[in-house]
């Protein structure tokens, strides 16, 4: 049985850590690679990295910082945030990075998918899908949320599968921040609807929050419940694994 | 202790070079072996057809490396191509130094497992007398591919994984090493192995 995975999103700006870290040390550090390293420790199956920046001085930090993460982690690393086209993909990959997940770009070029598939490998392409509940159905955003593509998730997710996506990372918009739980009938709509892994994301504030997206999907995502301490990885993987979910200890 | 990490264009070797700079490792990273390393390191990133590419006119370059008896470690993809064919983007050749074939993990997909396998998965050493496998049996280490060794002789099998079915995880005949997962991704699993790998080679 593969062990389900926990992964730990960290926002990163002009190659700092920009959002609620609240570990008293590194809350004026904000430095990436420390805290993906003490993320490791705590038993993080893999680290993603979003990047925030909108500058070019910004884009060569996050370099330097996949650089110097890649020497120091040795689980797999994601970068996401603003890549736009196969030269940031394979800049991003040739840094050190393991993944690069993918989500505006993808919808407006689908080609890049399938590029990026074929040069790198599904493996290291994940596509990005944020999506929201408008009406009876789910909506894929993009644009960080907020612009409506019109695409229908479940529709779009096995588009992304056939196009070469070798993973899945769904954030629910309604859900994200909002510590109610990860959206559980959106995750298993997709997770049913594909044969690559689903990433579940948004809404993550309790224990029990990671079990639910964890029967439904590969991989459960959070940011906030771990920089501020409210959830503890190592904990909360003895908690999963307690409750009957195969984890790495 | 000196490793020369393979480069043939594509991906990610900051990891495995740092890998194994942290088990004690002197790394260098190449398009060839240099010929005076203790450890050629063929990393696996791209598809089966991809390295076989690459290596064409090098094949007797890694041949000659072979006779010579450095040690030799194959990752993933690096290892698969150790293997005499492989069928990811139509049949290719491999280096042919361990008799069989590469093909799909999940040939008839009826109980819908997810592809590619990408994961943690736990280790079953089938060889516990083997130094490299010390300390590794039922721990976890990190896999990510679609397809995997089907050994003609089942004896180079040093430890497996299962999912879906049991496939090699650990293969080793003579100074010849490959791992199907990622040690350099394996966490401190990952590190037990590469420092029993260092031990190994330094003997």
């Amino acid at each position: 049985m593969t062990a389900k995975r926990i992964i730990a999103c960290l926002d990163v700006k002009n190659g700092r850590v920009v959002k609620g870290v609240n570990f008293l040390d590194l809350r004026d550090k904000g430095d990436p690679t420390e805290l993906a390293a003490r993320y490791e420790d705590e038993g993080a199956d893999e680290i993603v990295f979003l990047d925030v920046t909108a500058t070019i001085e910004g884009r060569k930090a996050l370099l330097e910082v996949i650089k110097n993460t890649a020497s120091v982690l040795s689980i797999p690393l994601t970068v996401g945030g603003g890549i736009r086209n196969i030269e940031d993909v394979s800049t991003i990959l040739g840094n050190g990075a393991d993944k690069v997940s993918i989500n505006t770009a993808a919808v407006e070029n689908k080609k890049l998918i399938t590029e990026a598939a074929l040069q790198f490998g599904s493996q290291a392409v994940v596509v990005a899908i944020d999506a929201k509940k408008v009406g009876k159905e789910y909506v894929v955003f993009t644009k960080s949320g907020t612009y409506n593509t019109g695409l229908n998730a479940v529709k779009w997710a096995k588009e992304v599968e056939a196009l070469g996506a070798g993973e899945i990372l769904l954030t629910s918009i309604d859900r994200d921040g909002t510590r109610e739980g990860y959206d559980i009938v959106l995750t298993k709509a997709i997770s049913d609807s594909v044969n690559i892994p689903v990433i579940a994301s948004g809404g993550a504030g309790k224990e029990v929050h990671f079990l639910e997206a964890l029967k439904v999907a590969d991989a459960a995502l959070a940011a906030g419940v771990f920089h501020d301490g409210i959830i503890k990885i190592h904990e909360l993987k003895m908690y999963l694994k307690s409750q009957g979910m195969e984890m790495r200890l | 202790m000196r490793a020369t990490v393979i480069n043939y264009g594509v991906g990610n070797l900051f990891s495995i070079s740092s890998g194994l700079k942290r088990v004690g490792f002197e790394v260098s990273v190449n398009s060839e072996p240099f010929g005076n390393e203790d450890l050629v390191v063929l990393p696996g990133v791209g598809s089966f057809s991809a390295v076989s590419g690459y290596l064409g006119s090098r094949r007797e370059v890694f041949e000659d490396m072979r006779k010579s008896g450095v040690y030799f470690l194959g990752v993933c993809l690096g290892m698969q191509v150790m293997f005499e064919e492989g069928t990811e983007g139509g049949i290719s050749k491999g280096l042919g130094w361990f008799k069989g074939k590469v093909d799909k993990l999940i040939q008839n997909n009826k109980e819908r497992l997810k592809l590619p396998h990408i994961g943690w998965e736990k280790l079953v050493v089938t060889d516990l007398t083997c130094p490299l496998t010390e300390g590794l049996n039922n721990q976890y280490v990190y896999y990510v591919h679609s397809y995997v060794a089907y050994p003609d002789d089942e004896s180079i099998v040093r430890a497996v994984s299962v999912y879906g079915i049991s496939y090699p995880a650990i293969v080793c005949s003579g100074n010849l090493i490959g791992t199907q997962f990622h040690p350099e991704k394996s966490s401190k699993v990952g590190k037990v192995f590469l420092g029993n790998l260092y031990r190994w080679v330094k003997k």
